[in-house]
């Protein structure tokens, strides 16, 4: 009698995660197909609608880079933080605040001029994010308390801060019905580089680029991977885990701050509860893809990208708003399990009687 | 004829980089203690994790009593009646000696006292002085080894696996633990009992099988017919003498010392209570004592790596007492940390980020690390201190035990340090691997390098120290003169007997 058991390899396949995603990729859109059979729609032109509406023109193709951007610095946020074994579940509102602290910053540089108002602007936001992360960091390195209890609530505190300046310090006087927040100075926009695409593109890319390279290539990235492979040995060499934990957070925050800068003056007008469409936890999606490597970051995110706009499209031909949001789910859980199970193989084996 | 209790017949075993075992053959008769034999690196871990289901070997047939298994996992080992003390304990500090017995083979109903009396029945057969009813955190070492041979015979193994089980005991404690093995035998199982000291190998055990560079250069050897030298030969191809301890200079000043200091450990219990030690430039002070005496308090306090609670540290008159780490080793402190894969090294790392753990502050340019000069140092390490590395951009964990030593400590003497804080630096390594370390020493010393060296091996202190320390409990108890004292003597301070 034989029964099939998980043998895990003592030596990773070469090329075995690649292969996985993309087996993964494939296992969630035949279990998307699946879910759009029962749901009772068409499942050949919902997929090819997702195809051209994301990739199918410089148009979708230039709308799927703006939204790549806020995963891209959402997902390289998760990521170094989990160098050091750190889950900042609160990229979400490290961009709140931080597209809060660039509005901050915008009313305050109402007459300055174009280049400069972003370039602080932008600044402003990252800091803004730096600072929400700023205090789990902290507590963290000090008293050893979960990053990501302290990262979690943030979110919401952050959230509740602009509702509560939207209804009163920054309430713009000529909204009518709902009170929404005044818009950013007009010479504040971002402007674009090739189609829809803003200049934030542009600027997001080059920071997972520079991460990337700088943590390969500097003495800080050197500390950070002993200090992420094994902490007691990171203290025998003289490594701060203390200092190196509030740095790392710190950091994950102003790129998640910096993303919420982006929205601000590339995609939106004004601030407001929306400004954020979720890109802080879809970037622990991303970070999780690619491996909580910074280099596949990008990739990660542009393919990411690529299906929430594809999804939102979907929408237009009555297919309900839900089954983006499960077709998400569906590739990380696919990707996902398919990379923890390329580290096994399957194997039958006798079942044996033992006589002892 | 019955069948051998275990055959294990041309394994092959690779890793990446690395073959562990050539076509290595064991045949293991039962009633008999088996050595096996070999320098580090030799195979002999590799084998026996064959043997008890944490390795699948890429070729080969194992053979349990006359039948083959092919085990996928640790628990068909077991059930095949395979069981492996390993090296490093696998025990919850929290529960008692016969809830750890019992762990995952217990009954459906459990009733404790009667599993506690079943356990004390089954320690009491094979001569064990266990209390079912005590935690395992406040056994000794010793201790606790018997509690894991009590679980591997709880499970009915007809093979015990023994790996290295006298490096944790007392001389004293080593000379019982033959006659538990004697009487394990007694019924018809067999056990295979790994061991680099000669003397306990010819001592405790009927026959022995010898292993080299992962292939068998002599099966199941009589131990009537052989003698210590004749073994060590067929281990190494030849054997290197012991290095001659005699000394070209004399002691000098005092490069370090301690004075007061006083550890407290996680739990807040004491961990070194109020040492004071000198160690001159030149000379080679040994700590004796039965491993879990607050060694390691002590030599992490001295490095930094633990903050005492009272006490003075200072390195050639440089008071470190709060120095961070770094600031110690810049003062001319090395460190060799008992635990070489958890401290000393980042076992999922490459070489090159392991070799220049301590030098990279000086290879830096600005906020950038240049990894080609990085690469370069660590060749320097690799090739000057002989370290076997399989490929260079692969993590660590695939060397052998020797050679992550010769790196850890080609690492720590690059600098050139004027004090050596030593910790079991020769503990698990092979007769080759041993005296390598042991020259590396006794260079340094020569040097007129300030060498504190931690060991739980009498033999060596003896022959390499000029003075002992012995560590009871975390006080230093005795100090005896390496060249006069002797082995009864300073077996008895460790057992806590006034001196």
């Amino acid at each position: 009698m034989k029964k099939l058991v998980l043998v895990r390899r003592e030596t990773p396949t070469r090329g075995g995660q690649p292969a996985a995603f993309v087996a993964g990729f494939i296992l969630a859109l035949g279990l998307g197909a699946i879910l759009l059979l029962i749901s009772g729609d068409p499942v050949w032109e919902v997929y090819t609608r997702m195809f051209e509406r994301s990739l199918g023109s410089k148009d979708v193709m230039s709308a799927t880079l703006n939204r790549a951007t806020p995963l891209a610095l959402a997902g390289l946020a998760v990521s170094i933080a989990a160098t050091m074994g750190l889950w900042n579940i609160g990229a979400e509102g490290q961009i709140l605040f931080g597209a809060t602290a660039a509005t901050f910053v915008g009313r305050i540089g109402e007459d300055w001029s174009g280049p400069v108002l972003i370039i602080a602007m932008l600044l402003g936001g990252a800091i803004g994010g730096a600072l929400w992360a700023a205090g789990p960091g902290l507590v963290r390195a000090e008293l050893g308390v979960s990053e990501i209890i302290t990262t979690l609530m943030l979110n919401e505190v952050a959230l509740r801060l602009i509702r509560y300046l939207q209804n009163g310090r920054w309430k713009d006087p000529e909204g009518l019905l709902f009170p929404v927040i005044e818009p950013r100075p007009v010479q504040s926009g971002l402007g674009t580089i090739w189609e829809r695409a803003h200049l934030g593109v542009v600027i997001a890319f080059a920071v997972v680029a520079a991460f990337a390279w700088f943590a390969k290539h500097s003495v800080w990235g050197y500390e950070l991977k002993i200090a992420g492979a094994s902490p007691k040995t990171a203290a025998y060499a003289g490594i701060s885990m203390r200092r190196k934990v509030l740095g790392v957070m710190v950091l994950s925050g102003a790129v998640a701050g910096l993303a919420g800068g982006i929205e601000l003056t590339g995609t939106a007008t004004r601030l407001d509860v929306n400004i954020s469409s979720g890109f802080g936890f879809a970037g622990i999606i991303v970070a999780a893809l690619a491996l909580m490597r910074p280099s596949g970051v990008a990739v990660v995110a542009l393919l990411f990208g690529a299906v929430q706009v594809g999804g939102i499209s979907i929408q237009s031909i009555g297919v309900s708003s839900a089954v983006s949001g499960v077709l998400q789910a569906l590739i990380l859980f696919g990707a996902i399990g398919a990379g923890v199970l390329s580290s096994y193989r399957v194997q039958a084996v006798e079942r044996k009687v033992v006589a002892t | 004829m019955s069948h051998p209790a275990v055959e294990l017949d041309g394994i092959w075993k690779r890793f990446p980089g690395v073959i562990a075992n050539a076509g290595a053959s064991l045949t293991v008769r039962p009633g008999t203690v088996h050595a096996v034999l070999g320098e580090n690196g030799a195979g002999k871990t590799t084998l026996m994790n064959c043997l008890a289901g944490v390795y699948r070997p890429d070729e080969g047939a194992v053979r349990v009593h006359g039948v083959e298994q092919r085990f996928s996992a640790p628990a068909d080992a077991i059930a095949a009646g395979i069981g492996m003390v390993h090296q490093e304990f696998r025990l919850v500090d929290t529960f008692t000696v016969a809830e750890n017995v019992v762990l995952g083979a217990a009954p459906r109903v459990v009733s404790q006292r009667a599993i506690a009396g079943e356990v004390a029945d089954l320690a009491q057969r094979f001569g064990f002085e266990a209390d079912p009813a005590r935690p395992v955190w406040q056994l000794s070492m010793g201790e606790r080894q018997r509690v894991e041979i009590l679980k591997a015979l709880w499970r009915n193994a007809q093979v015990l696996i023994l790996d290295e089980p006298t490096a944790v005991l007392t001389p004293q404690e080593a000379v019982e633990f033959g006659n538990v093995l004697r009487r394990m035998v007694e019924d018809g199982r067999a056990v295979i009992f790994i061991s680099h000291k000669l003397d306990e190998v010819t001592s405790f055990c009927d026959e022995a099988t010898v292993l080299r560079w992962g292939e068998t250069v002599a099966a199941g050897v009589a131990i009537a017919d052989v003698d210590v030298t004749e073994l060590a030969a067929l281990m190494v191809g030849e054997v290197e003498a012991a290095p001659s301890p005699d000394r070209m200079t004399e002691p000098g000043d005092v490069a370090m010392s301690v004075k007061d200091l006083t550890v407290d450990d996680a739990r807040g219990l004491v961990a070194v209570d109020d040492v004071s030690l000198e160690v001159r430039a030149g000379e080679i002070v040994g700590i004796a004592g039965v491993a879990g005496n607050g060694q390691r308090a002590l030599t992490d306090a001295i490095a930094g790596l633990e903050s005492p609670r009272t006490g003075a540290i200072s390195v050639m008159g440089i008071d470190v007492s709060d120095a961070p780490p770094q600031k110690r080793f810049a003062a001319g402190l090395a460190y060799v940390p008992e635990d070489r894969l958890g401290v000393g090294l980042a076992p999922k790392l490459p070489v090159a980020e392991n070799a220049v753990m301590r030098a990279y502050r000086t290879l830096r340019r600005g906020p950038l690390l240049s990894w080609r000069a990085a690469r370069e140092y660590s060749e320097q390490i690799v090739e000057r201190f002989e370290v076997k590395v399989g490929r260079m951009d692969l993590p660590l964990a695939s060397l052998s035990g020797g050679n992550l030593q010769r790196l850890l400590l080609g690492r720590e003497l690059t600098s050139g340090p004027d004090v050596i804080v030593a910790s079991q630096p020769t503990r698990g390594l092979d007769v080759a691997g041993v005296r390598a370390i042991q020259r590396l020493l006794l260079e340094q010393r020569d040097g007129g390098t300030a060498v504190l060296m931690v060991s739980e091996d009498l033999d060596e202190l003896l022959s390499l120290a000029d003075r002992i320390l012995v560590m009871v409990e975390g006080r230093i108890v005795g100090e005896f003169d390496a060249h006069s004292a002797t082995r009864t003597e300073i077996g008895e301070a460790m057992m806590g007997a006034p001196s």
